[in-house]
């Protein structure tokens, strides 16, 4: 009777040891993604900054700079899925990289001291976020392990938990360089 | 950064007339210390038989004991203007050389509040000493760095005391290039190269070291460990390009190695267990050999800023 009750007992510790696994690991991963976003909004708030030091320099990339003013009002506005939020955040970076490589052409805004501190402003998050990104996908590539492998992959399949996907690099990004057509050229 | 050429020339012009001289004060220390040996000796060891025909093991023991010290204490003080004049004369030639902007001094040693600060060791050294201290700056990165030995003392059930070290080799302090809060720690990987993925495990339950972070360079993995308290944090002081950096630091020198990043510095220390930056007693120091070890050791140190890249400054960090 009572080695009965213990048995269960073990399973029962076993099951808990289980779940809070599992829970544990959806919670991180949850945490990381809300840094991302507390970095992408510290980026957010560094782009008006931007714009108003490049402008008066940049004649020719008004378009680029009005398109990026609206891009944040948008992302800051709030009320976005998270995919949603991807999606923007990529198309920012982008545009970023742009307006750093516009810069070039213009060797008085590149001695401006203003531009010259915000720039490092820049570079610095541009390195939190991607870290934050390497953790994001640290803690999925955990979770989703813990979702697959046994024994937690039993307890997860009762909870109802999925596969979550990495961050992948955009597609541009990550086309190989041609380097026929840039002989043709 | 200089080459082998720049100090053999070095070695030719400079370093040779001093050598020469400091030749002279290596024999007259090597006499000393072989006259006295052949006098310490042999009464030594006629006490030695006179009590093992009458007294205990114990006693036996505490004579060698007295002899050992005798003799370490006169090879100390028979080389010790030798050693003196050699750290003045080579050392310190050696590190201007290096670097202009670098001081050298033979007596200091990095203090062991800062030894402690690290995080690197937990162990608290009840015994800690060092010397060859170099302190500067290359490029916009200041940089300290000395040969240490911090031992720790236990006492068995019998009163016997016995020494352990904790670590003994280089110690390196920069400046690092990033902010940054917390702390990050890596230690050289021995549970998981022995123990595999098991090895892991139980690496992830050392919660007394902090969060272990697993990053993706399977590399550098396999090399370290890493402990941190934030996450994000550790991945953004060692970005993709610094853990290449490292394991290339740690696959050139082939030494165990362990580093630390805690209130906005770098530390690094790289064990080693021979005395680093001696002088040769029994054998003869004009010799190109040991220079270049001297200089090849002094080289490491300072090539850290540089290879670990430490003097790129595109963050706030000025």
């Amino acid at each position: 009777m009572s080695m009965g009750l213990i048995v269960l007992a073990v399973i029962g510790f076993f099951i808990i040891m289980l779940y809070n696994s599992l829970i544990g690991k959806k919670n991180q991963v949850e945490n990381v993604f809300g840094s991302i976003d507390t970095l992408l909004k510290k980026r957010y708030d560094l782009i008006p900054n931007l714009v108003s030091t490049v402008q008066t320099y940049m004649q020719h990339e008004r378009g680029t700079l009005t398109e990026i003013t609206a891009m944040r009002a948008k992302a800051v506005s709030g009320n976005l899925s998270d995919d949603e939020k991807v999606d923007l955040d990529n198309k920012v970076s982008k545009m970023m990289g742009g307006i750093m490589v516009a810069v070039e052409n213009y060797p008085d805004l590149k001695a401006n001291q203003n531009f010259i501190q915000l720039q490092r402003t820049l570079n610095e998050v541009e390195e939190q976020i991607s870290a934050a990104r390497r953790a994001y996908n640290a803690s999925v590539t955990d979770y989703n392990n813990a979702v697959e492998m046994l024994p937690t992959s039993f307890m997860a399949s009762m909870m109802t938990y999925k596969r979550k996907q990495v961050f992948e690099t955009a597609e541009k990004e990550r086309q190989n360089i041609d380097v026929k057509s840039l002989f043709n050229k | 950064m200089r080459s082998l050429d720049e100090l053999k020339n070095f070695y030719d012009t400079i370093l040779y007339p001093e050598l020469n001289v400091l030749e002279a004060h290596r024999i007259k220390a090597r006499n000393k210390i072989l006259i006295a040996a052949a006098i310490i000796l042999p009464v030594a060891l006629f006490v030695l038989m006179y009590i093992a025909k009458n007294a205990s093991g114990n006693s036996l023991f505490f004579v060698g004991m007295i002899v050992f010290f005798v003799l370490g204490g006169i090879y100390h003080f028979a080389t010790k203007e030798y050693v003196q004049n050699f750290k003045t004369g080579i050392i310190e030639k050696l590190v201007k050389f290096i670097d202009q902007n670098l001081e050298y001094s033979r007596n200091n040693h990095i203090s062991q509040t800062a030894f402690m600060n690290s995080k690197i060791f937990n162990h608290n050294p009840d015994r800690f000493n060092g010397d060859d201290y170099v302190k500067g700056k290359i490029g916009q990165t200041n940089l300290e760095f000395s040969e240490l030995h911090a031992k720790y003392i236990t006492r068995d059930s019998k009163g016997r005391t016995q020494e352990h070290t904790i670590f003994k080799g280089l110690f390196f302090i920069a400046d690092f290039n990033k902010k940054f809060n917390g702390k990050t720690i890596i230690l050289p990987d021995t549970a998981e190269r022995i123990f595999g993925q098991l090895g892991t495990m139980l690496q992830s339950m050392n919660k007394f070291r902090g969060q272990l972070i697993r990053l993706e360079d399977p590399e550098f993995e396999r090399m370290f460990a890493v402990y941190g308290d934030d996450q994000i944090e550790a991945r953004y002081i060692l970005s993709t390009s610094l853990m290449k950096r490292i394991t290339d630091f740690k696959r050139r020198t082939s030494r165990t190695i362990y580093l630390s990043f805690v209130g906005s510095k770098i530390y690094i220390a790289v064990s080693c267990l021979k005395d680093l930056f001696e002088p040769r007693v029994f054998r003869t120091m004009l010799d190109f050999t040991p220079i270049k070890e001297y200089f090849e050791d002094l080289q490491m140190a300072v090539s850290i800023v540089e290879e670990l890249n430490l003097n790129t400054r595109i963050w706030t960090k000025e």
